[in-house]
C-alpha cells in the first residue's frame, strides 16, 4: 500500500521532468556534446546544422536578407490568417470588410498593416537577398540550382504579393490588378489566354477576386513553403553558406590550445579527409555537410556549435525584423482607398510599385516593355550560374575576379530601381513626366 | 555579450510597440462618452430601477442593420451619438445631443410625448445622413476621409475639396438627396430642391445628352442614373459649373445658371443612385412592364402648352431658355461646339429645320446634335425662330467674309482645325492641303461653297453671298492657305454615267471587290470607320451618308475611286488593277447601300437640303 502511494507520489514528482526531457529529448545543454544533441534532437532546430562555419556568421556577409525574408513570410503566415477570419472573397462584402477591420475589429488596422508592409518588404528583401547571392559569388557550384530556386521564390513572392494587392477590393488594388494583368496580355499568342486563366473572365471582376483569393492563400503559400524548404535543405546539402577558400584555413587561435599545428598545414589535413585525429573531440557526428566539412568532425576547423551562436544570431535578425514590421505598422496605416468604381479609372492608373519599373517600360513599348525585356531577364536570372562557370572569388563582396559579372548585374540592379522609381515617382496624369519635388 | 544587449533593448523596444498598440486598441473616445453619457443618464433617472438598469451596461459597440434599403447597411453611428433618440438630452452637446423632433419630418406630438416617423431601428442613421456608418473614428465615421464619397450630407466639409465649393456644399438641404430615395413622387413637397432640380435638369436641356433612367436616355454624355453613388456633392458641383476640371476631354458647355439652380441640380444628381432605396428588382421588373423605359420630359416641363401656329416670338424665347447657345454661335453668343445658326433663315428652310430637330443624324448622319423631344409645336416654333435670322451679313471684302463664316470651323490657318472642328464629322477641308485643292477643278470647290456638301455640316453659302463675293474667298483662300499657284488639271478618261447598269449582279460583284479592297478604311459596314481610319486625315468617307453619296454624280465617284484622291490617303485603283467595269460594280454597290433606307419625304429633304 505503502509502496504504491510512494510510487504514484515519486511518479508525479518525476512527471514534469519526465514530460520535459520527453519533448526536449535532452537537458539544457552544458557541454559541446549537450549543444550538438540539442541542435541534432529537436525537430526545429533539426534544420541547423550541428556546428556552423564562423565565416557564415559574419553579419556583413549575408546581413541576413535571407532570414528577413523568411521572418517575414512567417510575420504575413501568422497575420494572413488572421486576416482570413474577416475576410469574403465578395465583389460584395469584401471592401465593407477591410471597413469593418479599420472601423470596428479589434487590432483589425493593425493587422492590416503588418501584412501590406511585411508584403512590401518581403519583396524588397528578397531582392536585396538576390543581389547579396550575386554579389558574393554564391550561386557557383554546387549552389547553382539553389540559385534557380531562389529566383523562382522571387517571382513567387511577387505573385503573391501581386494577388494580394487586388484583394481590398477598392480602386487602388482594382485598378493597379487591371494594369498587371493588362501587361501580362502583351505576351504574344498567349497572352490573352493567360490573362483569362488568371482573371476568368474579361475584366477584372468577381471570378478574378476569387482567384486571386485562392491563388493568395491556399495554392502560392504551399508552393511557397514547399520551394523554401527545399532552399533550406540544399543550403544544408550544398555545405552551409559559400564562403571564400581562406576561410577554411584554420587559425591556431581558432582551434585554441588543442592544435600545435601550424595553419597550412592544419589545411591539408582538412582537405585530405582528416588525418590527424583530435583525442578531445572523440565524439561523432553523423554526416554534416558535404565538402571539406562533410565528415565525422574529428578535425580541428572554423566551425563553432549552431547552438547557441547561430541560434542567437538569428533570433537577433527576428527579433530585428518584427520590431521593424511592427513600427511600421503602428506609424503608417495601408492604404484604403474609396470603393471599386469600373467606370472611372485614376489617372494615372498605377501597378503595384514593385511593377511600375514594368510599366514604365510598358509606357516605351508594350511587347518589349511588358514581356520581352522581362522574359529575358527573369530567363538570364535562371541561367546566370550556367554561364558563369568560373569557381574564383566565391564567398566574398565584390570580387575583384567577379568584375565584370558583377558590374553587369549591378547595372541591370540600378536600371530597375530607377525605373521603378519614375514610375513611381515621376509619373503623373496620361503618364507624363512630372516632378515630385 | 554584446548583442545579447541589443536583443533586449530591442524585445522591450517590441513591448513598446505593442504597450502603444493596445492603448490604441482599447481605449476608444467611443468608451469615454458613453460612460460620460451613463453618468449624465444616472443623474437625470428618476426610478431607482432606471437607475440599475443604467448602472449594469457597460461601453459597447451599438449598432442598427438596416437590411432593408438595397445593400445591407451597418450604421455603428449611435455608439458615439448614444443619446440620440433620450429626448432628455435636446439641448447637449454632440454628441450626445438627442435628435430633435420636427412635424416637417412627420413626427408627431401624441400626449406630450413625441413620437418619430422615421424610426432610428429600422432606417438606421446613413441612410438620410450619409457618412460612413462601419467606422467608430470620427474621421471615417463622418466621412472626412478623402476616398470616401458620402460624406456626411451638408455638414463636413472635406480638407480636400476645392475651397471655392466649401461653402455652397454647406447645408442641411443637401439631405434632400437622400429623402427622394425613398420619397420619389415627382412633387414630393419635403424635397423642393430635388424637384427644381429635375426641372433644371430638363430645362437646361441636360437631357439631350445625358441618359437618367426613367428621365433621358442622351448618349453623348455620360449615363448619370447612378452618379450620386459613384460621386461625393464636390465632385458633382464641380463638373457641373466647370465641366473640363475632372475631365480634360470633356466638352459640356459651361451653363449659365445661377447658384441656386446649381446647387438644385446637384442635390437632384446626388439623389440619383440607380436604385431608389425604397425599390426593389422586383418593383423594377414591374415598371418595365407597365411603362416605357423613359418617359418624355416635355411631360415633365411646366407650362408646356402647344401652340397651334408657328410663333417666332415663342421659338426665339425656347431658343433661349433652352440654352441652344450652349453650344451653336447665335449672333454675338457662342458655345463653341456646333455650328453658326446667325443666318439659319438664310440657309434652310423650315421643313428641314424641323426634320432636323426630330433626328438630326437622319439628315447628317454624323452629326453629335442630341436628339431632343420637345413637342412638335415647340419645333415648329423655334423652326420660325431661325427663319427670322435672314439677314446676310455686311461682309465687304474676302476676308472679312473668311473670318465670319468660314473660320470658326476650317480655322484662321486654314488647316481644318477651327474652333469646333473636333465636333464636326467629317472633318472640315483642309485648305492648305495643296495636293488636294489643286488636284480639283476651280468649278468644283465653287460649287462645295455654293451648294454646299450634302450629309455634313458645310452650308450652302450660295444663299448668303453672291457669286462674286464666292469667287473671291475662294482666292483668298488660295493665296492665303494653299499658297501654290493652281496647275492645269490633266483631262482624264471618266464615264459621265456608270456604263454598268445596276442590278443584283452587279452590286453582289461590287460588294465582293468592296469586302477585298476597301473595308481596310472604309470599314465593313461602309461607315468610313475601318481599322485604318483613325490613322488617315481626312478621315476616309463614310458611305452611308444618304445626302452626300446621293448628290455625288458618277463622273465624281469615278475620279475618286479610279484616280484616287490626291492629298488623302485614297489611292489611284486603277494602278491596283481595277478595270471601269470593276469600278462600275463598286459605285452600284455604294448607291445600293443608300437606296430605299429612307422615306420619300426625307430623301427629297436630303437632295434638296444642304
Amino acid at each position: 500500500m505503502s509502496e504504491k502511494k510512494n510510487n504514484i507520489f515519486s511518479t508525479l514528482s518525476s512527471m514534469p521532468a519526465a514530460i520535459w526531457s520527453s519533448v526536449f529529448r535532452n537537458n539544457l545543454p552544458y557541454t559541446d556534446l549537450g549543444r550538438s544533441k540539442t541542435s541534432f534532437n529537436n525537430f526545429f532546430l533539426h534544420i541547423h546544422p550541428v556546428k556552423v562555419h564562423r565565416h557564415t556568421l559574419k553579419p556583413w556577409f549575408t546581413m541576413g536578407l535571407g532570414l528577413i525574408s523568411l521572418f517575414l513570410f512567417l510575420i504575413l503566415v501568422v497575420t494572413g490568417v488572421l486576416l482570413m477570419f474577416y475576410y469574403v472573397p465578395s465583389t460584395a462584402q469584401a471592401y465593407d470588410r477591410m471597413l469593418d477591420l479599420r472601423g470596428s475589429v479589434a487590432f483589425g488596422v493593425f493587422l492590416r498593416n503588418m501584412h501590406r508592409w511585411s508584403a512590401h518588404g518581403m519583396v524588397a528583401a528578397v531582392f536585396l537577398h538576390m543581389c547579396r547571392v550575386f554579389f558574393t559569388g554564391s550561386y557557383k557550384k554546387p549552389r547553382e540550382f539553389n540559385w534557380v530556386i531562389g529566383v523562382i521564390l522571387f517571382l513567387l513572392t511577387l505573385f503573391l504579393s501581386f494577388t494580394g494587392y487586388l484583394l481590398p477590393w477598392d480602386q487602388l488594388a482594382f485598378w493597379a490588378i487591371t494594369v498587371g494583368t493588362a501587361i501580362a496580355g502583351y505576351a504574344p499568342v498567349v497572352g490573352e489566354q493567360m490573362r483569362f486563366l488568371l482573371l476568368g473572365d474579361t475584366t477584372v471582376g468577381q471570378e478574378a477576386l476569387l482567384r486571386f483569393y485562392v491563388l493568395h492563400v491556399a495554392v502560392l503559400p504551399v508552393v511557397m513553403v514547399v520551394l523554401i524548404a527545399i532552399h533550406f535543405w540544399r543550403i544544408r546539402k550544398d555545405g552551409g553558406l559559400s564562403r571564400p577558400e581562406e576561410a577554411d584555413i584554420v587559425e591556431p587561435a581558432a582551434v585554441g590550445t588543442v592544435l600545435a599545428t601550424p595553419a597550412p598545414a592544419m589545411a591539408m589535413a582538412t582537405a585530405a579527409g582528416g588525418i590527424n585525429v583530435i583525442e578531445k573531440k572523440n565524439y561523432g557526428i553523423q554526416g554534416l555537410v558535404r565538402g571539406p566539412f562533410a565528415k565525422v568532425g574529428n578535425v580541428p576547423d572554423n566551425s563553432v556549435f549552431s547552438y547557441p551562436n547561430l541560434l542567437l544570431a538569428e533570433l537577433f535578425v527576428f527579433i530585428l525584423t518584427v520590431l521593424g514590421v511592427l513600427l511600421v505598422s503602428a506609424f503608417f496605416n495601408a492604404p484604403l482607398e474609396e470603393a471599386v468604381n469600373v467606370l472611372h479609372p485614376p489617372n494615372p492608373a498605377k501597378a503595384p510599385w514593385y511593377f511600375l519599373g514594368l510599366q514604365e517600360m510598358v509606357s516605351y513599348s508594350a511587347f518589349w516593355g511588358g514581356v520581352g525585356i522581362p522574359a529575358i531577364e527573369v530567363l538570364v536570372l535562371l541561367l546566370v550560374p550556367y554561364f558563369d562557370r568560373g569557381q574564383k572569388g566565391v564567398g566574398k563582396w565584390f570580387a575583384k575576379e567577379r568584375l565584370l559579372a558583377n558590374t553587369l548585374f549591378l547595372t541591370f540592379v540600378v536600371v530597375n530601381i530607377v525605373l521603378i522609381i519614375i514610375g513611381t515617382f515621376f509619373r503623373g496624369q496620361n503618364w507624363e513626366f512630372v516632378s515630385p519635388f | 555579450m554584446k548583442m545579447r544587449l541589443s536583443l533586449a533593448i530591442a524585445s522591450l523596444a517590441i513591448l513598446g510597440v505593442h504597450g502603444f498598440v493596445f492603448y490604441q486598441q482599447f481605449f476608444h473616445k467611443w468608451e469615454t462618452y458613453q460612460n460620460s453619457y451613463f453618468d449624465q443618464a444616472r443623474t437625470l433617472a428618476k426610478t431607482d430601477q432606471e437607475r440599475e438598469a443604467l448602472a449594469s451596461r457597460s461601453p459597447k459597440i451599438e449598432q442598427i442593420i438596416v437590411t432593408q434599403f438595397g445593400s445591407t447597411r451597418v450604421d455603428r453611428c449611435t455608439t458615439c451619438h448614444i443619446g440620440i433618440d433620450d429626448p432628455r438630452f435636446k439641448e447637449n452637446n454632440q454628441p450626445y445631443k438627442a435628435h430633435p423632433y420636427t412635424a416637417e419630418l412627420g413626427d408627431r406630438e401624441i400626449n406630450g410625448k413625441w413620437e418619430r416617423r422615421h424610426k432610428f431601428a429600422d432606417i438606421g442613421c446613413t441612410v438620410c445622413h450619409d457618412g460612413q456608418g462601419r467606422g467608430l473614428q470620427e474621421f471615417y465615421a463622418h466621412g472626412e476621409d478623402e476616398f470616401w464619397t458620402e460624406p456626411m450630407l451638408g455638414y463636413v466639409v472635406q480638407e480636400n475639396w476645392r475651397p471655392e465649393f466649401k461653402d455652397k456644399l454647406k447645408g442641411k438641404e443637401f439631405m434632400q438627396a437622400n429623402c427622394a430615395q425613398c420619397h420619389t413622387d415627382k412633387d414630393f413637397k419635403s424635397t423642393p430642391l430635388v424637384n427644381k432640380g429635375r426641372e433644371v435638369f430638363v430645362q437646361q436641356n441636360c437631357y439631350g445628352c445625358h441618359r437618367i433612367e426613367g428621365i433621358s436616355n442622351g448618349t453623348l454624355g455620360p449615363d448619370l442614373s447612378d452618379v450620386g453613388k459613384k460621386w461625393s456633392l464636390n465632385y458633382i458641383h464641380e463638373s457641373i459649373v466647370d465641366p473640363r476640371a475632372n475631365s480634360a476631354t470633356s466638352f459640356m458647355p459651361k451653363f449659365n445658371m445661377t447658384d441656386e439652380e446649381v446647387k438644385a441640380l446637384t442635390i437632384f444628381l446626388k439623389s440619383r443612385r440607380g436604385f431608389n432605396y425604397a425599390e426593389t428588382q422586383l418593383d423594377r421588373y414591374r415598371a418595365t412592364l407597365t411603362k416605357s423605359p423613359a418617359t418624355s420630359p416635355e411631360s415633365t416641363e411646366p407650362g408646356a402648352t402647344t401652340p397651334a401656329v408657328a410663333d417666332a416670338k415663342l421659338g426665339e424665347q425656347l431658343v433661349q431658355q433652352r440654352a441652344c447657345a450652349a453650344c451653336h454661335k447665335i449672333g454675338e453668343t457662342d458655345g463653341g461646339i456646333a455650328p453658326d445658326l446667325s443666318y439659319e433663315g438664310l440657309i434652310k428652310d423650315s421643313e428641314w429645320i424641323v426634320a432636323h430637330f426630330k433626328d438630326p443624324r437622319a439628315l447628317i448622319p454624323d452629326s453629335i446634335m442630341p436628339t431632343f423631344t420637345f413637342s412638335d409645336g415647340d419645333f415648329r416654333s423655334m423652326a420660325a425662330y431661325l427663319g427670322t435670322l435672314n439677314k446676310p451679313p455686311a461682309l465687304n471684302n474676302p476676308q472679312e467674309i473668311y473670318t465670319n463664316l468660314c473660320m470658326r470651323c476650317h480655322g484662321d490657318k486654314g488647316d481644318g482645325h477651327g474652333m469646333i472642328a473636333i465636333y464636326l464629322d467629317p472633318y472640315p477641308r483642309d485648305f492648305t492641303n495643296a495636293g488636294f485643292m489643286n488636284s480639283k477643278p476651280e468649278d468644283r470647290l465653287i460649287s462645295s461653297i455654293k451648294n454646299g456638301v450634302g450629309g455634313t455640316s458645310m452650308p450652302a453659302w450660295g444663299k448668303v453671298l453672291n457669286d462674286e463675293q464666292i469667287k473671291g474667298v475662294l482666292g483668298y483662300i488660295n493665296q492665303n492657305f494653299t499658297k501654290e499657284a493652281r496647275t492645269e488639271i490633266k483631262p482624264r478618261k471618266i464615264p459621265d454615267q456608270n456604263p454598268v447598269a445596276m442590278s443584283p449582279d452587279s452590286v453582289a460583284r461590287g460588294e465582293g471587290i468592296y469586302l477585298q479592297r476597301c473595308t481596310g478604311c472604309h470599314g465593313r459596314k461602309a461607315d468610313g470607320k475601318g481599322a485604318n481610319s483613325l490613322d488617315i486625315l481626312p478621315r476616309p468617307r463614310n458611305l452611308l451618308n444618304t445626302a452626300f453619296v446621293t448628290q455625288t454624280n458618277d463622273r465624281r465617284l469615278f475620279e475618286s475611286i479610279m484616280y484616287g484622291v490626291q492629298g488623302t490617303a485614297m489611292p489611284p485603283w486603277i494602278d491596283y488593277g481595277l478595270t471601269t467595269e470593276d469600278v462600275g460594280d463598286l459605285v452600284n454597290y455604294i448607291r445600293s447601300l443608300n437606296q430605299g433606307k429612307k422615306d420619300a419625304g426625307l430623301m427629297t429633304l436630303l437632295i434638296r437640303g444642304h
